[in-house]
């Protein structure tokens, strides 16, 4: 094999190892425990959730009614449903629930999530802000698990749990595998204060940061990450609460997960430019020194490792022909018989630590389920996880580096 | 200091000492490899040793004597996958690589001596293919030549090829290389004495060699042969 091909694999499972076990040693940290053990609290604060909605006429009712069903005082809860210029049929939908007290329907002109949401805070006075998603599903007991990690005065924000809404094809089940695996991430992360982000699926915040770091802007049309950093930088800290759950709508073709993942890398990118003074920043804690370049790490990961793959791939496709060209064609694709052979087992470093990095990676998914509490329903999505995206991945990654080099900018859907 | 400072120091620490012993894992299978590879060659070297002693000393050997030797070829094959699968893993300038290969060239040629004494006490017509490659870069066809090799093994088994690294540093294959003159056009391949250089693919290789000697590999092997 190519020595800088290994050289390179080598480097970046040494950082990619060395990232994970840093994440098994914080998950057993007292920080994190207590975090995973919190009650819900007696006390219920006023909260508004805003659903921004554009055209989501094939999810909108669901969400709507899993807020309806949240077990919290409904004198205590507004639901603000914003159009934003829709053009299908989810104004009328949200118009039909115009009869219960605690829902606020707001329609205005289309001009991007970041001004529905705005439109949201403004109109209301609660002492915190939900943001959901209006293709997401709240669990019943998640506003209430949510709030209880609302335990400090610097705590502006809290992130839930999510996971795929009902998978069933094999890419949902990939995806909720991801999912799973970020449920973990997420909960070790928030324990050193190292969360990046806060999603649009649902994340509630205190009012307060948005009186002192004003509201949301278009950042990239990424605008969960633009606040979190915004917050981040302002030293407002961002908790997640495991048990929270929340249910998203999955991307159900591989175009359509690129187009969305092609988004959200190009956003992190941008804003991670925005805010780079953050990088390698002692200041910043966890997230500076740790979580942002490794992020960096990560994505220039995926690009050499694909091309240097490519590359020897390519080569070894034009050994194969060249042998093919030289043989009769039964003998290059006759089956050799198979005799077990220990001397020929593929033992090298290499293997051995790709073996121990997948286990620790198992492990990381059986954490995410037990501590959210999901019915894992991952299927063969557990098997072809890592093939699946180590070859996606690299697309929306080299896709969305090509946009920022270039300047290009893509419409949402 | 910080937690997570403290999990920082203490997960490259882990990984260190992970990485550690997955190079150490790895070279320990690697010994046992090398191991199995010199058990082999020294079991080949006293067989040969011992059917030429029995040569020197009984010249009516017998050629049924002979037959319970033949398994040799095989033991032959099986150390050359073997040292081509080590010599992938730990890179063809390993020392002990280096070492067993020169071993294992001069265990082909004393093969290839005997067979050859063989052939002529028991009336015996085989092909030999001697087989001249480098791992050096400067053979861009020994790769493919290799392939043709293994699939004219495959298809005739009584083929006797013996592969020879060129650059070796060994006085035998030296001697081998002047005596049948072989320049240093690689890949280069000896069939019954006759030095050729622009064999690339199994089909000229073929109608070299006498076809009529040879059975496809779904005929008797060489077992029979000898008989």
């Amino acid at each position: 094999m190519n020595s800088t091909f290994e050289v390179v694999i080598y480097i970046f499972l040494f950082f990619g190892l060395f990232f994970e076990i840093f994440l098994l040693l914080t998950f057993f940290e007292p920080e994190a425990k207590q975090r995973r053990m919190k009650k819900p609290n007696k006390h219920f604060p006023t909260v508004a959730a805003i659903v921004p909605c554009y055209n989501e006429e094939e999810t909108i009712a669901k969400t709507v009614e899993s807020l309806v069903a949240l077990e919290y005082p409904q004198d205590k809860l507004t639901i603000v449903l914003v159009d934003d210029g829709s053009t299908d049929r989810t104004g009328r939908i949200i118009d039909s629930y115009g009869s219960f007290p605690h829902i606020k329907i707001i329609h205005k002109e289309n001009g991007g999530k970041h001004t529905a949401l705005n439109a949201g805070i403004r109109a209301t006075e609660t002492e915190f802000v939900a943001i959901l998603d209006a293709d997401s599903f709240v669990s019943r007991d998640a506003l209430k698990e949510i709030m209880a990690h609302f335990d400090h005065e610097r705590v502006g924000a809290v992130i839930a749990a999510f996971s795929i809404w009902n998978p069933r094809s094999l890419l949902e089940k990939l995806q909720q595998t991801e999912y799973l695996l970020a449920i973990a991430f997420r909960h070790v992360l928030s324990a050193v204060n190292g969360l990046s982000v806060t999603p649009g699926p649902l994340s509630i915040f205190r009012r307060q940061v948005f009186e002192e770091l004003g509201t949301f802007v278009p950042a990239h049309d990424s605008e969960d990450m633009e606040m979190a950093l915004r917050m981040q930088k302002a030293k407002w800290h961002i908790a997640n609460a495991p048990h929270a759950r929340v249910y998203t709508k999955a991307p159900e073709s591989i175009a359509k997960l690129i187009r969305q993942r092609t988004r959200w890398m190009t956003g992190y990118m941008r804003n991670g430019f925005d805010y780079r003074e953050m990088y390698g920043n002692p200041h910043y804690g966890a997230l500076g020194m740790l979580v942002l370049p490794f992020s960096t790490f990560a994505i220039l990961g995926t690009i050499v490792i694909f091309t240097l793959t490519v590359a020897q791939t390519g080569k070894w496709l034009w050994n194969f022909f060249q042998n093919a060209l030289v043989v009769p064609l039964s003998f290059t694709f006759h089956v050799p018989s198979f005799n077990f052979d220990w001397f020929f087992l593929p033992l090298n470093t290499m293997i051995l630590l790709g073996i121990l990095a997948i286990g620790i990676l198992c492990i990381r998914l059986c954490a995410g389920a037990l501590l959210s509490n999901t019915k894992p329903s991952v299927g063969m999505g557990v098997v072809w996880y890592l093939p699946f995206y180590g070859i996606v991945a690299p697309i929306w990654t080299i896709r969305a580096l090509r946009d920022v080099v270039f300047g290009i900018r893509r419409s949402w859907r | 200091m910080k937690p997570y400072f403290r999990n920082i120091l203490l997960a490259f620490i882990i990984a260190t000492l992970l990485f550690g012993t997955g190079f150490w894992l790895s070279n320990q299978i690697n010994d046992l490899r090398l191991a199995e590879l010199r058990n082999i060659q020294d079991r080949i070297g006293t067989d040969i040793l011992s059917l030429e002693t029995q040569f020197d000393l009984l010249e009516s050997l017998s050629c049924q004597n002979i037959r319970e030797n033949s398994v040799l070829s095989s033991e032959l094959n099986t150390l050359a996958s073997r040292l081509a699968y080590t010599e992938n893993a730990l890179g063809s300038q390993n020392e002990e690589v280096k070492a067993l290969k020169r071993q294992y060239s001069l265990l082909e040629i004393k093969d290839y001596l005997l067979m050859q004494k063989v052939s002529g006490k028991c009336g015996l017509k085989p092909v030999f293919v001697l087989y001249f490659y480098s791992n050096e870069g400067d053979c861009n066809k020994c790769e493919t030549a290799g392939h043709v090799l293994t699939y004219l093994r495959e298809t005739y088994p009584q083929l006797r090829v013996y592969s020879f690294d060129y650059h070796l540093d060994i006085g035998a294959l030296k001697t081998l290389i002047t005596v049948n003159k072989i320049e240093p056009r690689l890949p280069a391949f000896v069939i019954n004495g006759t030095v050729h250089y622009d064999l690339d693919d199994a089909e000229s290789i073929e109608k070299i060699l006498p076809l009529d000697k040879l059975a496809t590999s779904s005929a008797p092997s060489i077992e029979k042969e000898l008989l």
